[in-house]
């Protein structure tokens, strides 16, 4: 039995790296005594594949991951088995079955909405900056790449982008490699000189790009580009 | 009336937390791992902070420190908290943004608490415990602590020779930490109820038996500069520490709930204690010198440790640890038990033993039933017949050939064997033989596989306080370049031989700081401030600093580490009572090296007065029936 969930790494996890949140899945789902079918050969591995590799410091509560079990499950009581076995930060908030034809995971994650936190006092500039940014026709950044810079333009993958309080939202497709909030970040500084860093970024959800918004990947449910009501700033910088 | 200071200390993470992702491996500084306990330190009466001096992946695993930090955190008005050595990018982003050295659980800068104990299993920490110290803005020298400062404790087989770092600790703790930690933390409580001043707490910990604090003690030295003695400088004081020893390990079931990391780490096992003590009586070997007698967990508690302790982790591997774990009177019953119970499943077992023998391959059979024979482990320490005897290490040849035969007839593909260079005695025809040993059992691997491979791995001894060998010269390194030159010329061209040998050079320091006196502080202070971390890392250590430190503070490292000592030479640790009589240690020491006489393991056979036993009041806790010797 295959499932597919949808996780969030938030918190202290944040600077785990994907080699090591490969493992604490791996002991989650020894510690839930779950099921997890093994890879055969010589050092047999639990079967979970992930999606792309979140980068180190941001947060997200669009992860994806597939299992593939050895004997079917009950998914609600193994969320709530595995979320007890992760340590905090980690926890699967849906999973899904996936019949023999699902088409791969990868194909359903097509956009990505991150939200980035600004921090106080900054809504006027960040407005603003959105706005010429959605006007402009091209939004070139530098881009790290093989210890050169290369310039990107960021405009092609874009499908969106919003801002409301210090908070701005942006949906980008999924084109390899994808454009990161840092270079998000940079093309908006370049409308407002010397926006500081965003706080945070968090990785909202993924899934297919629809007007205004992205349809989320297991469950479809709509996560609008602007929300008509500003979302609670997430706490973050305050935990220990 | 309570006088309890009342000390707020805020979270450093708001100012880590931006800079986290500048520096290598973050996860090592954020805590949060599995089975770890969180206190507010407002809610308990005393803190500890408990620190291995090295980098996270190699400290977290450490038994000691996860044994003491459950101990005192079952405590409900105890908190103990965690703390590693910094990176050195980690230093420099901690210095640039002034942040001072924090624990995990909390992230509370070090001055949070009352007691900074740090686990000292080697020599090798040393600059990174001042470095800790100070970037945790707490006076590197004793002397110069208020009452406003943490106390520093040290403990670890390390801290049997406690004199190098004398100056800088307030208090040393000898032997086995369980009970001392609970007793210290007892005075703690009463320091902070009573407001006593800095002296009159120290005083009272002084009086907890294992407890040695060395500003009530002092060097005196001869004219010639050689040690006097050690002497108390206080009434009431004991002129010999005696070690704190626990005697019955059942009640010590820890640590219950191993912490599970989030980053890699060198160990990512449930690891349970099988028996503390060793008396195979290794000439070299401080750890079986130093902790005896044999004290065996019995084999119900170590199963129920097991099934508990990798249910509560999920941890896929489980360690039997012991300084010669085919050594338990129960092994045999034990990894069969446990071969039993995870047989089927993803758990391994591993049994970290070294022993010569056929017993040991048929114990590791039966611990990889489902298949995965890759390396097994021996150390028969020396490549001649004679140097084993001269170091009381009783493997013949013979016994080595045929328990690599075993190994490689049972499916074991690789096979490691672990010597010393620069032993006393030593001639270069013993150190060919090392070489010889390796191609031998090469060849015997070869009959069963035309790829199966041995590794030889090659260390220079360091003498070691409280062993036979404390008194012996130790080999300069350029002698030791030498001799793994001839093993080198002598397995060349052999594909299936691998060799691995270290730096000698890290070896001189290790030497200096083992088996040095109050003066060598002077020296690891230099180091520090040279610039000296991370010793025991090789892309960290600097000889050269740490010459240059010894140069300038007037520490001839020859006369520490080359000079033969005599029997009637104070030695810097004599007066940390380890339970070994001095006049037993040197007749050891004279019977290895004037007639290579062997001594057999007193668990099974008569007792040889090494000391330990009566001066503790305690026996071997083992299940071994004794044999006697057949008389004739």
């Amino acid at each position: 039995m295959r499932a597919r969930v949808r996780y969030a790494k938030t918190g202290k996890l944040r600077f785990v790296s994907a080699i090591d949140l490969g493992r604490l899945w791996e002991r989650a789902l020894r510690k839930a005594d779950l099921p997890i079918a093994y890879s055969e050969g010589f050092s047999p591995h639990p079967k979970v594949s992930f999606t792309d590799a979140l980068p180190l410091g941001l947060a997200s509560t669009g992860e994806y991951a597939e299992l593939t079990f050895a004997a079917p499950v009950d998914l609600d009581a193994a969320i709530a088995a595995l979320n007890a076995a992760f340590p905090e930060g980690l926890a699967v908030l849906a999973a899904a079955e996936a019949g023999d034809g699902a088409p791969r995971l990868a194909r359903l994650l097509q956009a990505v909405c991150w939200d980035l936190f600004y921090p106080l006092g900054q809504a006027a500039a960040l407005g603003s900056a959105v706005r010429s940014a959605n006007a402009a026709d091209v939004l070139v950044v530098g881009r790290e790449r093989k210890g050169e810079t290369v310039e990107v333009d960021l405009k092609p993958a874009l499908h969106g982008m919003a801002a409301w309080e210090e908070t701005v939202r942006v949906m980008v497709r999924h084109v390899e490699p994808p454009p990161r909030p840092s270079e998000v970040h940079l093309a908006l500084n370049s409308f407002a000189l010397h926006l500081p860093g965003p706080a945070l970024a968090l990785r909202v959800a993924q899934g297919q790009p629809a007007p205004d918004g992205l349809l989320e990947a297991l469950s479809g449910e709509f996560v609008p580009l602007a929300p008509s009501m500003s979302l609670p700033r997430p706490k973050e910088r305050a935990t220990t | 009336m309570t006088t309890v200071t009342a000390r707020t200390f805020e979270s450093v993470w708001p100012l880590l937390e931006p800079v986290l992702t500048t520096v290598r491996k973050p996860a090592r500084y954020v805590g949060g791992e599995g089975n770890i306990t969180v206190k507010d330190l407002a809610d308990v009466d005393t803190s500890w902070l408990l620190i291995y001096p090295d980098a996270y992946e190699v400290g977290q695993p450490n038994q000691g420190v996860q044994i003491l930090y459950e101990v005192l955190n079952e405590r409900p008005r105890t908190a103990a908290e965690r703390g590693y050595a910094p990176w050195p990018d980690m230093e420099a982003v901690m210095r640039r943004e002034e942040i001072p050295f924090f624990s995990l659980e909390n992230h509370l800068p070090m001055r949070a608490f009352d007691v900074v104990a740090f686990s000292l299993a080697a020599e090798v920490g040393y600059t990174n415990l001042l470095n800790c110290l100070d970037l945790g803005r707490v006076p590197l020298l004793a002397a110069d602590r208020t009452d406003e400062d943490p106390l520093v404790m040290i403990g670890g087989h390390a801290a049997f020779n406690p004199e190098p770092l004398a100056p800088f600790v307030d208090v040393v703790c000898a032997g086995d930490g369980e009970e001392f930690v609970l007793e210290i933390d007892a005075v703690i409580a009463s320091w902070r109820q009573a407001g006593w001043r800095r002296p009159e707490v120290l005083a009272h910990i002084a009086g907890v038996e294992g407890a040695y604090v060395p500003a009530f003690y002092e060097p005196e030295y001869a004219s010639d500069g050689r040690l006097r003695g050690t002497f108390p400088r206080r009434a009431h004081l004991p002129y010999r520490v005696p070690k704190r020893t626990v005697s019955d390990l059942d009640r010590w079931p820890y640590p219950k709930k191993a912490i599970v990391p989030l980053t890699e780490t060198v160990h990512e096992r449930y690891s349970v204690e099988i028996f503390r003590g060793c008396t195979r009586g290794c000439r070299f070997c401080q750890a079986g010198m130093i902790t005896r007698p044999v004290r065996e967990r019995s084999k119900e508690t170590i199963k129920e440790m097991v099934a508990e302790g990798v249910a509560n982790s999920g941890f896929e591997e489980v360690g039997l640890l012991s300084l010669s774990s085919a050594d338990h009177s129960e092994i045999q019953g034990l990894c069969g038990d446990l071969a039993d119970a995870y047989e089927g499943t993803a758990t391994s077992l591993s049994l970290p033993s070294t022993r010569v023998d056929a017993f040991n391959v048929t114990l590791a059979d039966e611990l990889t039933r489902n298949g995965r024979r890759t390396g097994l482990t021996f150390a028969p320490e020396a490549g001649t017949e004679r140097m084993r005897k001269v170091i009381n290490k009783m493997v013949s040849e013979a016994d080595m050939l045929r328990t690599a035969e075993t190994a490689f007839a049972n499916g074991w593909r690789h096979l490691k064997l672990y010597f010393m260079i620069g032993l006393p005695t030593e001639t270069d025809e013993d150190v060919l033989g090392i070489a010889e040993l390796g191609l031998k059992v090469v060849e015997v691997g070869r009959q069963y596989g035309r790829k199966n491979k041995v590794t030889v791995s090659v260390g220079g001894f360091v003498p070691k306080p409280h062993t036979p060998f404390q008194w012996c010269a130790q080999d300069l390194p350029g002698e030791l370049e030498r001799k793994l030159g001839l093993i080198k010329r002598r397995v060349s061209g052999d594909r299936n031989l691998n060799l691995r040998y270290h730096d000698p050079l890290p070896g001189v320091v290790e030497g200096l700081l083992a088996r040095g006196d109050r003066r060598v502080a002077a020296a690891v202070l230099r180091a520090f401030e040279l610039g000296a971390r991370m010793d025991g890392w090789d892309e960290c250590f600097d000889y050269a600093t740490w010459m240059r430190a010894c140069a300038e503070t007037g520490v001839d490292v020859a006369w520490y580490c080359q000079r033969e000592r005599d029997e009637d030479e104070s030695l810097p640790w004599d007066h940390l009572d380890s339970g070994l009589e001095a006049g037993w240690l040197w007749k050891d020491y004279q019977d290895a090296v004037t007639r290579a006489a062997e001594l057999e393991d007193c668990r099974w056979t008569p007792c040889y007065d090494c000391g330990v036993c009566p001066g503790l009041d305690v026996q071997h806790q083992t299940r071994h029936l004794p044999i006697y010797a057949s008389p004739g």
